[in-house]
């Protein structure tokens, strides 16, 4: 008796248990308003050091993906907003490591067509 | 009863757990997959350690989402985060490489920079010194020129010196000959015994055309380039052969004369003419006397006699 009378209690407890934890895990997710900070800064600092010239394309996913976190915050959908806000800043991250790598490649390049014009240069002197 | 109402719960939760761990997420296999080629990858784990740790740490976000069975959604995030640090760390690898590359063609450069200065100071002394191995050159050209205008200056003396000498030889000749009456012609002195030398028709010398030939013996000594023909005539009187005859013994009288006085033969040469070429009529006697003679043709020094 005891028994029975206690199980249907423990069971809309246990119900409304598990609707508050899931409420509980959507309104866990807080505004990322730092996340999406450092995206935006992380697409910044791409766009500064050559990420569009260079890595047009991670630029642009990166840029796409800072302004759907932004719309995400208006839209007060967080879990969304932290999402494409880790990726805005990861393809920012890519971006800038690009364009550094295509500018290293483009001194090279630079210099060691230097070298071969100044080799052929001395060879025809020395001719 | 309790046990048995949650059994059936159990039993689908588990089984749907199974169903879980047998669906794997592709996202992750794929970042999982580059993680690990780039994590085999020398020269990430040299040039990118850094960029590869932050991948190796966003994979383990990403398995350890995947092991605890949180959303798919959750995972692929993760495993996107993960994938994107790997090739982060990839193109860190290629940046470094690129600056290698930079640093060292910088040196080759500065290198050949170095190399065709070099060059051209070598250059520079090259053409310094080719230029002085030409002034040098020409210097010997003209000093060689100067020698060779010099040594034809000295020859065109000698033969001029050796001309006069000539000449002056063949005055001292011409004096020597003149006691001998001899004549200058374009064939040379020709000196002339009268046919008083010899004895009537016969070719026998005369003491007195014996001491001429004798001189002209002593003459010729001195003059050891000069050789002599002798020619030897008659007047018309009797017959052609036995005066061709006379002719003959004469001027080989004359030549005998002048091996005795030690002339080589090689210098003498002789030859009888008859009645040819008379100097005078054979009308008169003293025409005749002057016909009857012998010509003695000295030559020059280095010209032979002209036949006549």
């Amino acid at each position: 008796m005891k028994n029975v009378s206690k199980y249907p209690w423990c069971r809309a407890l246990s119900g409304i248990g598990f609707a508050a934890a899931v409420m509980a895990g959507c309104a866990s997710v807080p505004a990322p308003t730092e996340q999406v900070a450092v995206a935006k800064a992380a697409v910044a600092n791409a766009a500064g050091a050559g990420g569009p010239e260079f890595a047009s394309v991670e630029m642009r996913t990166a840029q796409e993906k800072l302004d759907g976190a932004n719309q995400a915050m208006a839209a007060q959908d967080y879990e969304r907003a932290l999402w494409l806000a880790d990726q805005a800043q990861v393809d920012a991250q890519l971006a800038v490591a690009r364009a550094h790598s295509a500018r290293a490649q483009q001194t090279a390049n630079a210099l060691q067509e230097d070298s071969r014009v100044l080799r052929e240069e001395l060879n025809r002197k020395n001719r | 009863m309790l046990n048995h109402r949650f059994l059936p719960l159990s039993l689908a939760a588990i089984a749907t757990l199974a169903a879980c761990a047998l669906v794997p997420n592709t996202s992750l296999e794929e970042a999982r997959g580059s993680y690990a080629a780039a994590q085999t990858d020398p020269q990430v784990v040299k040039l990118a350690a850094g960029e590869l740790y932050q991948a190796g740490e966003a994979l383990n976000k990403a398995n350890d989402a995947w092991s605890k069975r949180e959303e798919t959604a959750r995972v692929d995030q993760l495993a996107y985060l993960a994938k994107q640090r790997v090739a982060i760390a990839q193109e860190t690898v290629r940046q470094k490489e690129a600056e290698m590359a930079a640093a060292s063609a910088g040196a080759e450069r500065d290198k050949i920079r170095l190399e065709a200065r070099t060059a051209e100071a070598d250059a520079a002394q090259r053409n310094a010194a080719a230029s002085q191995r030409i002034a040098e050159a020409s210097q010997r050209s003209a000093e060689a020129s100067q020698l060779v205008s010099e040594a034809s200056q000295r020859q065109s003396e000698a033969s001029q010196r050796q001309a006069q000498n000539a000449e002056a030889r063949s005055r001292q000749l011409e004096g020597q000959l003149k006691e001998l009456d001899a004549r200058k012609t374009a064939r040379g002195l020709v000196i002339t015994l009268g046919d008083v030398l010899f004895d009537t028709n016969k070719a026998q010398l005369k003491p007195g055309g014996m001491r001429g030939v004798q001189k002209l013996a002593d003459v010729l000594k001195e003059y050891p380039q000069r050789s002599v023909l002798i020619e030897g005539f008659t007047d018309s009187t009797g017959s052609k052969i036995h005066n061709q005859e006379l002719s003959d013994r004469r001027a080989n009288a004359v030549q005998t004369a002048l091996l005795d006085a030690g002339i080589g033969a090689d210098r003498i040469g002789t030859v009888g003419y008859g009645v040819t070429y008379p100097v005078a009529s054979n009308a008169t006697a003293e025409g005749r006397q002057m016909n009857r003679r012998v010509e003695i043709i000295v030559s020059g020094e280095s010209e032979p006699i002209a036949s006549r």
